[in-house]
């Protein structure tokens, strides 16, 4: 119960240290933005585009993988505050004395990445039946929605993991964001050269949408534990 | 002189924090994208992927670059040194700018496009004027978190016309708006004459204005973290 309250806790205090930055707003602003950009800017560069090019359609097939870039784009955005925000207290070398008090290691990066990850998914769900382009049912979309999150927690850690200050963490935010267009990959490139890229989790999360089956998804969440456990195991030893 | 050894000390700052390193990855993740893609859409691609990254690297990363060397007293240094803000400005936009054009004629060699010299030219103005903006914004940012969201309006800017104009979406005659004469020139293709002028009017007035921030920024001499 006491670490429960501690992550509460902590939690408050990093949406109080990201609110003075106008962040939090913007954060939160942004999916609602960003959905309702896709909803409705899209279909309307398609109908100009058809015209244009005189073609049936030309972004049409590729509304689901639009879906999956919605759905990672709230998760990543909520892990990269955090992200930065862990970063800032490593700087100020506020983590290692919080690491010593009734929250411990683990319970800061609970508080840290797995909440806002947890409340980033609930929102992605909530958005994406509204704001979706293509047709899915619940079941795909919730899995969207998971897979989205895994995808934002791997970023946020690898940016922690791997980077010691913040220009560190800009560039590994740019390097590790191009985890999320492993999605593409089924949609131009033939199988079996497509497996290459088969380590990244947002890869099977293309597959499960270009072949509508939604098995793939079995995958996209083994590969992102593999990737969560071994960043894990290498944060420890940072 | 002055100007060559602050030039040296940005690319060797540059190297240290991995931009090459991260440049490295990114082109060759851009050159296998571009293999993987239709041979018509190579450069429509390499025109996009040019425009939004190298050559504006400046707007993404000068808040960090400007927020460190602030949290390291790197800049209380430069306001005592005989060294002038313009220096400061010009070596930022260089040393960013080497990095862009190297990786522009690599991903235009690998397009298979042809017409280097207007590619190197857009892509060096579009840098130029992506990073003068960083440069203002960052003078005047207390955190990342704030950068971040000041940049947003420059990016929407910057980009959203630029691609639309790639694309054909917009008239021809919006040729004349400066970051879709760069993104002409970055696609290989002719340019309009007055939109390069109007470009290049405002690089000289935003370098003017960068100069003064930098010069602000100087004298204030507030402490930040990164």
């Amino acid at each position: 119960m006491s670490r429960i309250r501690s992550i509460s806790i902590s939690f408050i205090h990093m949406l109080k240290f990201v609110k003075k930055d106008m962040m939090l707003l913007a954060a939160g602003v942004s999916p609602v933005m960003i959905g309702a950009a896709i909803r409705f800017g899209i279909p309307f560069i398609e109908n100009l585009l058809v015209k244009y090019t005189g073609l049936p359609y030309v972004m049409e097939p590729y509304y689901g993988l639009i879906d999956i870039l919605f759905a990672a784009i709230t998760p990543v955005i909520f892990c990269f505050v955090a992200a930065m925000v862990i970063l800032e207290e490593h700087d100020d070398h506020i983590d290692r004395y919080l690491f010593v008090t009734d929250l411990g290691r683990r319970g800061y990066y609970i508080s840290r990445i797995i909440v806002p990850a947890v409340i980033a998914f609930v929102i992605t769900a909530a958005l994406l039946p509204i704001f979706g382009l293509s047709d899915q049912v619940v079941a795909v979309e919730v899995s969207l929605a998971i897979a989205g999150t895994l995808q934002g927690i791997i970023i946020a850690l690898l940016v922690v993991t791997l980077s010691s200050n913040k220009l560190e963490g800009m560039a590994l935010t740019k390097l590790s964001s191009l985890l999320m267009l492993g999605a593409v990959v089924p949609y131009i490139m033939p199988k079996p050269y497509s497996y290459i890229l088969s380590f990244m989790p947002s890869f099977w999360t293309g597959m499960m949408i270009n072949e509508n089956n939604i098995v793939y998804m079995a995958a996209c969440v083994a590969v992102s534990m593999v990737w969560i456990a071994l960043l894990g195991i290498a944060s420890k030893n940072k | 002189m002055r100007l060559r050894n602050l030039l040296i000390w940005d690319m060797r700052f540059q190297s240290r924090y991995g931009f090459y390193l991260l440049y490295t990855f990114l082109t060759l993740f851009y050159i296998v994208v571009l293999t993987a893609m239709p041979s018509s859409w190579r450069g429509y691609a390499a025109a996009v992927l040019i425009f939004s990254d190298p050559a504006a690297m400046g707007l993404f990363f000068m808040g960090a670059i400007v927020l460190l060397e602030k949290s390291q007293r790197i800049t209380s240094f430069m306001a005592v040194a005989p060294l002038k803000a313009k220096e400061y400005v010009l070596s930022k936009v260089l040393s960013l700018n080497a990095i862009a054009l190297v990786v522009a004629m690599i991903l235009t060699l690998s397009a298979g496009g042809r017409n280097i010299v207007a590619v190197l030219v857009g892509t060096f103005m579009a840098g130029t004027l992506f990073t003068l903006c960083g440069v203002i914004v960052a003078t005047k940012i207390t955190s990342l978190n704030q950068f971040i969201l000041a940049t947003v309006p420059v990016e929407i800017v910057g980009f959203v016309p630029a691609i639309l104009h790639l694309c054909g979406i917009t008239p021809k005659s919006w040729g004349i708006y400066p970051a879709n004469a760069c993104m002409d020139l970055v696609a290989g293709r002719e340019a309009s004459m007055i939109g390069l002028v109007l470009c290049a009017l405002i690089i000289a007035a935003l370098f003017r204005a960068s100069v003064g921030c930098v010069q602000k920024m100087w004298q204030e001499q507030g402490g930040v973290k990164i």
